[in-house]
């Protein structure tokens, strides 16, 4: 009884997005820098003196790269909770005969489903590159299970972001936010002098995660680690939710 | 169907609903009214589990709202005042997507959905986008949305607010159609739309229940005490205590000025008083402009009911504020 309100949610959510410019803005935007990126990357490795690597793991560990998964995924999800709080379907929405922690994953899922769509396109390059050489297609598909993973776990952030306002800019810089703190907390464990601490900050370092995806490594660890925190902030906004109801 | 007991809804301390008591039997349009402002949205919210309650239940059909949201709100569908649809949704796209929602089986969808769409009058538009739809449209695709799922109870809350007169006519003979399949509940600050619609009324200002009854039963409490209107040219101060002399006259007072004065006749029951009147302006030589019996409308008493400033009319009728007591104990 649980799935299809659940589906019916995620449906709604992923469409939703076609309708919106912003998803075009969007989807434009991250597919032009991803194209210059990956030609840039291309350009460079072909000089001659330069050693022979991995270009995908290259792609996946620029600025730009953790750049878009700052931004995209906090815009994407600014709109799940906060868009229909503003417009009063919350209302219609939540009085139907399902709990909020349902309206919470569904919308989440939507989205999700979105931020995979946006990345199918990048299959192309790739592909391209098989056409001239030999592509290892391991690493590659380790690669997209790190970056859906990290989507994910960004945009539980943005969804709870989008629980907590009622405006969508807000919702937006508030997830952001919440999105390079996860970021941060683990990048700069070198900085943190007792070890034993900055070992667990180590574990959560998602630059060394998609490091270790782009080369082929896909450590359950990680995934537990990212499915955890989905779950714990989704519950978080749906407990949310659940206190904003009616405000 | 529907009992909602001692409910109670406080925000930081003040009292926006208290002790709101009332039944809605099966079958029956219950018309739940009183002025913006007066707690029916807020009450209502909390019937449909949409704002958690202070103190008080609410139960559908045997279903505690608060200790079973889930199972009690399968029963129950609800249009809410601020109507807000996905606007980029094709009318039929949301009334399925509430029909799944609501868990409406998949062999049963199309035919549920359709059947929705057909009884709300929205067949026409089924595949246009709603956002190009006229707010009448809009209001029925609620409606469509919100019994899908063939609930109980429905709960409407303004289901006629900011339409044109021909789609309130439209929604009404709606409502009155959807009797049949349904328990409703609706609130109106419209006093016609009860007369018109419910069978039952439920009076509510300042989160307090102030009259229960049907539209007749209030109306008839109401015209114990006949009243007349008279009007005469010119400005005669004398007016009210020379009719007041009236055989079987109880009460009158002077009302307005302007070129003429006005006078609010109350007689004892059964006392046709407009012959002695006719006779006496007659005799003082006035001009007799009009003389109107006062029928009770169910407005009067609503006005009366929840008008707290003095009112020149009202307190010239002190027999009808007792009778209006009468009806709120």
């Amino acid at each position: 009884m649980i799935l299809r309100p659940f589906t019916a949610i995620v449906k709604r959510e992923f469409f939703a997005y076609f309708y919106s410019p912003l998803a075009y803005v969007i989807l434009t935007a991250f597919l032009l820098f991803n194209g210059l990126t990956f030609g840039g990357i291309l350009q460079f490795l072909n000089q001659p003196d330069q050693p022979r690597t991995n270009l995908m793991a290259v792609f996946f560990g620029t600025g730009f790269f953790w750049f878009f998964m700052f931004i995209v995924p906090s815009v994407i999800a600014m709109r799940l909770i906060a868009e229909e709080r503003k417009a009063g379907s919350i209302e219609a929405l939540l009085t139907a005969p399902v709990d909020e922690s349902v309206v919470v994953a569904g919308k989440f899922a939507g989205a999700w489903l979105f931020f995979v769509f946006l990345w199918l396109p990048t299959l192309l390059y790739p592909a391209l590159l098989a056409r001239h050489g030999s592509v290892d297609p391991g690493p590659i598909a380790a690669s997209y299970v790190g970056v859906f993973l990290i989507g994910a776990l960004f945009l539980a952030l943005g969804t709870f972001a989008s629980a907590l306002a009622k405006n969508q800019i807000v919702a937006a810089i508030l997830g952001f936010l919440f999105i390079i703190t996860a970021f941060f907390i683990g990048v700069f464990n070198s900085l943190i002098t007792d070890p034993k601490l900055r070992d667990a900050f180590a574990y959560l370092n998602l630059m060394e995660h998609m490091d270790d995806f782009s080369r082929g490594i896909v450590d359950t660890r990680r995934i537990v680690y990212v499915v955890t925190a989905v779950v714990f902030f989704l519950f978080l906004s749906s407990k949310a939710l659940e206190a904003n109801k009616g405000k | 169907m529907l009992d909602v007991e001692g409910l109670r809804k406080s925000y930081y301390g003040a009292m926006a609903v208290s002790d709101v008591s009332f039944r809605v039997e099966s079958g029956e349009i219950l018309g739940f009214l009183g002025p913006n402002g007066a707690g029916k949205t807020t009450t209502m919210r909390m019937i449909t589990g949409f704002l958690p309650l202070t103190a008080g239940k609410v139960t559908l059909d045997g279903l505690d709202i608060t200790e079973r949201p889930i199972e009690a709100k399968r029963h129950l569908g609800y249009l809410p005042e601020t109507l807000s649809l996905y606007p980029e949704m094709r009318v039929i796209e949301y009334v399925r997507f509430r029909a799944e929602l609501c868990g409406v089986a998949r062999r049963d969808l199309k035919s549920r959905v359709d059947e929705a769409v057909q009884k709300c009058f929205v067949d026409d538009v089924a595949m246009k986008p709603i956002a190009n739809l006229s707010k009448g449209y809009k209001q029925r695709v609620g409606l469509a949305g919100a019994l899908v799922h063939r609930p109980k109870v429905l709960v409407l809350d303004e289901p006629t607010v900011g339409l044109d007169p021909r789609q309130i006519v439209k929604i009404r003979d709606l409502i009155r159609e959807l009797k049949k399949d349904h328990t409703i509940l609706l609130s109106t600050h419209i006093l016609p739309e009860v007369e018109l619609v419910c069978d039952r009324v439920v009076i509510i200002d300042k989160g307090k229940i102030v009259a229960t009854g049907t539209p007749d039963t209030l109306r008839t409490q109401m015209s114990q005490t006949p009243g007349l209107l008279v009007a005469v040219k010119g400005e005669i101060s004398e007016a009210d205590s020379v009719l007041r002399k009236l055989p079987g006259v109880t009460h009158a007072a002077r009302i307005g000025a302007g070129g003429e004065t006005r006078v609010v006749l109350e007689a004892e029951r059964g006392v046709d008083l407009r012959e002695a009147i006719f006779r006496e302006v007659l005799t003082r030589g006035w001009t007799l402009l009009e003389l109107t019996p006062r029928q009770a409308s169910l407005e009067d008493v609503f006005v009366r009911l929840l008008s707290h400033e003095p009112d020149p009319v009202t307190d010239a009728l002190p027999a009808a504020v007792e009778a209006e007591q009468e009806v709120s104990s």
